[in-house]
Protein backbone atom coordinates (compact mmCIF):
# COMPACT_ATOMS: atom_id res chain seq x y z
CA UNK A 1 0.00 0.00 0.00
CA UNK A 2 1.12 3.53 -0.74
CA UNK A 3 -0.17 6.78 0.69
CA UNK A 4 0.47 10.12 -0.92
CA UNK A 5 -0.72 13.19 0.95
CA UNK A 6 -1.22 16.45 -0.88
CA UNK A 7 -2.58 19.73 0.36
CA UNK A 8 -4.60 22.10 -1.75
CA UNK A 9 -5.48 25.29 0.10
CA UNK A 10 -7.02 23.97 3.31
CA UNK A 11 -7.96 20.51 1.99
CA UNK A 12 -5.74 17.48 2.60
CA UNK A 13 -6.03 14.63 0.11
CA UNK A 14 -4.89 11.14 1.12
CA UNK A 15 -4.43 9.12 -2.07
CA UNK A 16 -4.31 5.48 -1.02
CA UNK A 17 -3.22 2.85 -3.52
CA UNK A 18 -2.93 -0.92 -3.25
CA UNK A 19 -4.39 -3.02 -0.46
CA UNK A 20 -5.80 -1.72 2.79
CA UNK A 21 -5.87 -4.82 4.96
CA UNK A 22 -4.73 -6.10 8.35
CA UNK A 23 -1.11 -5.91 7.16
CA UNK A 24 -1.10 -2.33 5.88
CA UNK A 25 -3.54 -0.66 8.27
CA UNK A 26 -0.89 0.41 10.85
CA UNK A 27 0.84 2.42 8.11
CA UNK A 28 -2.32 4.42 7.37
CA UNK A 29 -3.06 4.86 11.06
CA UNK A 30 0.39 6.31 11.64
CA UNK A 31 0.01 8.74 8.76
CA UNK A 32 -3.42 9.84 9.96
CA UNK A 33 -2.24 10.27 13.54
CA UNK A 34 0.45 12.63 12.26
CA UNK A 35 -2.17 14.54 10.33
CA UNK A 36 -4.46 14.82 13.34
CA UNK A 37 -1.66 16.50 15.29
CA UNK A 38 -2.32 19.63 13.24
CA UNK A 39 -5.63 21.47 13.26
CA UNK A 40 -6.81 20.70 9.68
CA UNK A 41 -10.54 20.34 9.24
CA UNK A 42 -10.94 19.10 5.68
CA UNK A 43 -9.88 15.65 4.53
CA UNK A 44 -10.50 13.60 1.40
CA UNK A 45 -9.63 9.94 0.86
CA UNK A 46 -8.89 9.53 -2.84
CA UNK A 47 -9.43 5.82 -3.47
CA UNK A 48 -8.91 5.61 -7.23
CA UNK A 49 -5.93 3.32 -6.72
CA UNK A 50 -7.36 1.27 -3.86
CA UNK A 51 -7.74 -2.36 -4.97
CA UNK A 52 -8.99 -3.90 -1.77
CA UNK A 53 -10.30 -3.03 1.67
CA UNK A 54 -11.24 -5.29 4.59
CA UNK A 55 -12.84 -4.60 7.97
CA UNK A 56 -9.41 -3.62 9.30
CA UNK A 57 -9.40 -0.77 6.78
CA UNK A 58 -13.00 0.19 7.49
CA UNK A 59 -12.14 0.48 11.16
CA UNK A 60 -9.60 3.21 10.37
CA UNK A 61 -12.13 5.04 8.21
CA UNK A 62 -14.69 4.93 11.01
CA UNK A 63 -12.20 6.15 13.61
CA UNK A 64 -11.22 8.97 11.27
CA UNK A 65 -14.86 9.94 10.66
CA UNK A 66 -15.46 10.09 14.41
CA UNK A 67 -12.36 12.21 15.00
CA UNK A 68 -13.33 14.59 12.19
CA UNK A 69 -16.79 14.97 13.64
CA UNK A 70 -15.30 15.69 17.05
CA UNK A 71 -13.26 18.57 15.63
CA UNK A 72 -16.20 19.80 13.57
CA UNK A 73 -14.37 18.94 10.35
CA UNK A 74 -15.39 17.52 7.00
CA UNK A 75 -14.42 14.15 5.57
CA UNK A 76 -15.33 12.52 2.29
CA UNK A 77 -14.13 9.93 -0.20
CA UNK A 78 -13.63 10.01 -3.95
CA UNK A 79 -13.38 7.52 -6.81
CA UNK A 80 -14.21 4.22 -5.14
CA UNK A 81 -13.79 1.13 -7.31
CA UNK A 82 -16.74 -1.24 -7.57
CA UNK A 83 -15.44 -3.92 -5.20
CA UNK A 84 -14.42 -1.30 -2.63
CA UNK A 85 -17.78 0.42 -2.95
CA UNK A 86 -19.41 -2.97 -2.40
CA UNK A 87 -17.68 -3.28 0.98
CA UNK A 88 -18.77 0.22 1.99
CA UNK A 89 -22.34 -0.47 0.93
CA UNK A 90 -22.72 -3.83 2.70
CA UNK A 91 -21.22 -2.45 5.90
CA UNK A 92 -23.47 0.62 5.85
CA UNK A 93 -20.37 2.86 5.92
CA UNK A 94 -21.44 4.47 2.67
CA UNK A 95 -24.03 6.38 4.72
CA UNK A 96 -21.41 7.57 7.22
CA UNK A 97 -18.80 9.04 4.87
CA UNK A 98 -19.98 10.86 1.73
CA UNK A 99 -18.58 9.33 -1.48
CA UNK A 100 -18.11 11.10 -4.82
CA UNK A 101 -17.33 9.88 -8.32
CA UNK A 102 -14.70 12.51 -8.97
CA UNK A 103 -12.07 14.26 -6.88
CA UNK A 104 -13.42 17.61 -8.04
CA UNK A 105 -16.89 16.81 -6.73
CA UNK A 106 -15.40 15.78 -3.39
CA UNK A 107 -13.42 19.03 -3.21
CA UNK A 108 -16.50 21.10 -4.06
CA UNK A 109 -18.50 19.32 -1.38
CA UNK A 110 -16.17 20.21 1.47
CA UNK A 111 -15.00 23.64 0.34
CA UNK B 1 -8.33 -31.63 -0.67
CA UNK B 2 -5.67 -28.98 -0.97
CA UNK B 3 -4.23 -27.41 2.15
CA UNK B 4 -1.74 -24.91 3.44
CA UNK B 5 -0.50 -24.53 6.99
CA UNK B 6 1.27 -21.46 8.33
CA UNK B 7 2.00 -19.66 11.61
CA UNK B 8 -1.14 -17.91 12.86
CA UNK B 9 0.09 -14.36 12.54
CA UNK B 10 -0.54 -11.40 10.29
CA UNK B 11 2.72 -11.95 8.38
CA UNK B 12 1.14 -15.11 6.91
CA UNK B 13 -1.91 -13.29 5.59
CA UNK B 14 -0.85 -12.44 2.05
CA UNK B 15 0.54 -15.87 1.28
CA UNK B 16 -2.62 -17.57 2.54
CA UNK B 17 -4.87 -15.20 0.61
CA UNK B 18 -2.87 -15.72 -2.57
CA UNK B 19 -3.29 -19.48 -2.11
CA UNK B 20 -7.05 -19.20 -1.56
CA UNK B 21 -7.54 -16.82 -4.45
CA UNK B 22 -5.67 -19.15 -6.81
CA UNK B 23 -7.82 -22.11 -5.74
CA UNK B 24 -10.99 -20.10 -6.24
CA UNK B 25 -9.79 -18.91 -9.62
CA UNK B 26 -9.20 -22.49 -10.77
CA UNK B 27 -12.88 -23.10 -10.12
CA UNK B 28 -13.84 -20.26 -12.41
CA UNK B 29 -15.21 -17.67 -9.99
CA UNK B 30 -15.71 -14.17 -11.41
CA UNK B 31 -13.45 -11.26 -10.42
CA UNK B 32 -16.10 -9.80 -8.13
CA UNK B 33 -16.68 -13.19 -6.49
CA UNK B 34 -12.91 -13.55 -6.02
CA UNK B 35 -12.83 -10.18 -4.24
CA UNK B 36 -15.53 -11.32 -1.84
CA UNK B 37 -13.88 -14.68 -1.20
CA UNK B 38 -10.61 -12.95 -0.45
CA UNK B 39 -12.29 -10.51 1.92
CA UNK B 40 -14.14 -13.24 3.81
CA UNK B 41 -10.96 -15.32 4.04
CA UNK B 42 -9.04 -12.36 5.48
CA UNK B 43 -11.72 -11.76 8.10
CA UNK B 44 -11.72 -15.41 9.18
CA UNK B 45 -7.93 -15.61 9.27
CA UNK B 46 -7.45 -12.35 11.15
CA UNK B 47 -9.93 -13.57 13.76
CA UNK B 48 -7.67 -16.55 14.35
CA UNK B 49 -4.53 -14.39 14.39
CA UNK B 50 -6.01 -11.99 16.93
CA UNK B 51 -8.14 -14.22 19.15
CA UNK B 52 -6.93 -17.75 18.53
CA UNK B 53 -3.73 -18.05 20.51
CA UNK B 54 -3.03 -16.26 23.76
CA UNK B 55 0.74 -16.33 23.28
CA UNK B 56 0.78 -15.87 19.55
CA UNK B 57 2.35 -19.24 18.91
CA UNK B 58 0.09 -21.43 16.89
CA UNK B 59 -0.67 -22.60 13.42
CA UNK B 60 -3.55 -21.99 11.11
CA UNK B 61 -4.48 -24.42 8.40
CA UNK B 62 -6.50 -23.57 5.32
CA UNK B 63 -8.21 -26.40 3.48
CA UNK B 64 -9.89 -26.04 0.12
CA UNK B 65 -12.37 -28.86 -0.32
CA UNK B 66 -13.04 -30.30 -3.72
CA UNK B 67 -16.68 -30.84 -4.58
CA UNK B 68 -18.40 -32.29 -7.64
CA UNK B 69 -20.08 -28.97 -8.34
CA UNK B 70 -18.01 -25.85 -9.04
CA UNK B 71 -18.55 -24.49 -5.54
CA UNK B 72 -15.68 -23.86 -3.16
CA UNK B 73 -15.57 -24.72 0.52
CA UNK B 74 -12.76 -23.23 2.55
CA UNK B 75 -12.09 -24.53 6.02
CA UNK B 76 -10.00 -22.60 8.51
CA UNK B 77 -8.57 -24.82 11.24
CA UNK B 78 -6.84 -23.69 14.41
CA UNK B 79 -6.08 -25.28 17.74
CA UNK B 80 -6.55 -22.17 19.86
CA UNK B 81 -9.14 -21.62 22.56
CA UNK B 82 -12.63 -22.84 21.66
CA UNK B 83 -14.39 -19.96 19.99
CA UNK B 84 -17.36 -19.76 17.67
CA UNK B 85 -17.12 -16.46 15.76
CA UNK B 86 -20.69 -16.96 14.56
CA UNK B 87 -21.89 -16.55 18.14
CA UNK B 88 -21.15 -12.83 17.90
CA UNK B 89 -24.06 -10.49 17.27
CA UNK B 90 -24.17 -8.53 14.03
CA UNK B 91 -23.31 -4.84 14.24
CA UNK B 92 -26.13 -2.40 13.63
CA UNK B 93 -25.30 -1.27 10.10
CA UNK B 94 -28.07 1.32 10.18
CA UNK B 95 -26.73 3.30 13.11
CA UNK B 96 -25.35 6.80 12.64
CA UNK B 97 -21.76 7.91 13.08
CA UNK B 98 -22.07 8.72 16.76
CA UNK B 99 -23.53 5.36 17.66
CA UNK B 100 -21.66 3.20 15.19
CA UNK B 101 -19.38 0.69 16.91
CA UNK B 102 -15.93 -0.24 15.66
CA UNK B 103 -16.09 -4.02 16.06
CA UNK B 104 -18.07 -6.91 14.64
CA UNK B 105 -17.64 -6.06 10.96
CA UNK B 106 -15.44 -9.03 10.11
CA UNK B 107 -17.92 -11.65 11.23
CA UNK B 108 -20.71 -9.67 9.59
CA UNK B 109 -18.90 -9.93 6.23
CA UNK B 110 -18.36 -13.65 6.77
CA UNK B 111 -22.10 -14.18 7.29
CA UNK B 112 -23.17 -11.85 4.54
CA UNK B 113 -20.80 -12.92 1.76
CA UNK B 114 -20.78 -16.70 2.11
CA UNK B 115 -23.50 -18.99 0.82
CA UNK B 116 -23.06 -21.30 3.79
CA UNK B 117 -21.00 -20.95 6.91
CA UNK B 118 -20.69 -23.24 9.90
CA UNK B 119 -18.49 -23.55 12.94
CA UNK B 120 -17.59 -26.80 14.63
CA UNK B 121 -15.22 -27.93 17.35
CA UNK B 122 -13.44 -31.20 16.67
CA UNK B 123 -11.12 -32.45 19.38
CA UNK B 124 -8.95 -29.42 20.14
CA UNK B 125 -9.62 -27.72 16.80
CA UNK B 126 -11.85 -24.83 15.82
CA UNK B 127 -13.11 -25.27 12.28
CA UNK B 128 -14.89 -22.61 10.32
CA UNK B 129 -16.29 -23.94 7.03
CA UNK B 130 -17.31 -21.38 4.43
CA UNK B 131 -18.94 -22.31 1.15
CA UNK B 132 -19.19 -20.15 -1.95
CA UNK B 133 -21.44 -21.21 -4.80
CA UNK B 134 -20.28 -20.47 -8.30
CA UNK B 135 -23.17 -18.86 -10.11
Amino acid sequence: MEIVVTNESDIAVFAITGRLDAVSVPQLEERLNQWFEQPGKKLIFDLQGLDYISSAGLRVFLTTAKKMKARDGKLCMARLRDNVKDVFTISGFIALIPAFDTLGAAQDAIK
Amino acid sequence: MIMKKMPARVESLHELLTFIRAEAKKRGFSESALSRIELVAEEALVNVFVHGYAKGQGQVEVRCLVADDPSLTIEIHDTGVAFDPLSLADPDVQSDLTKRKIGGMGVFFIRKMTDRVAYRREGNSNILAMTFLNR
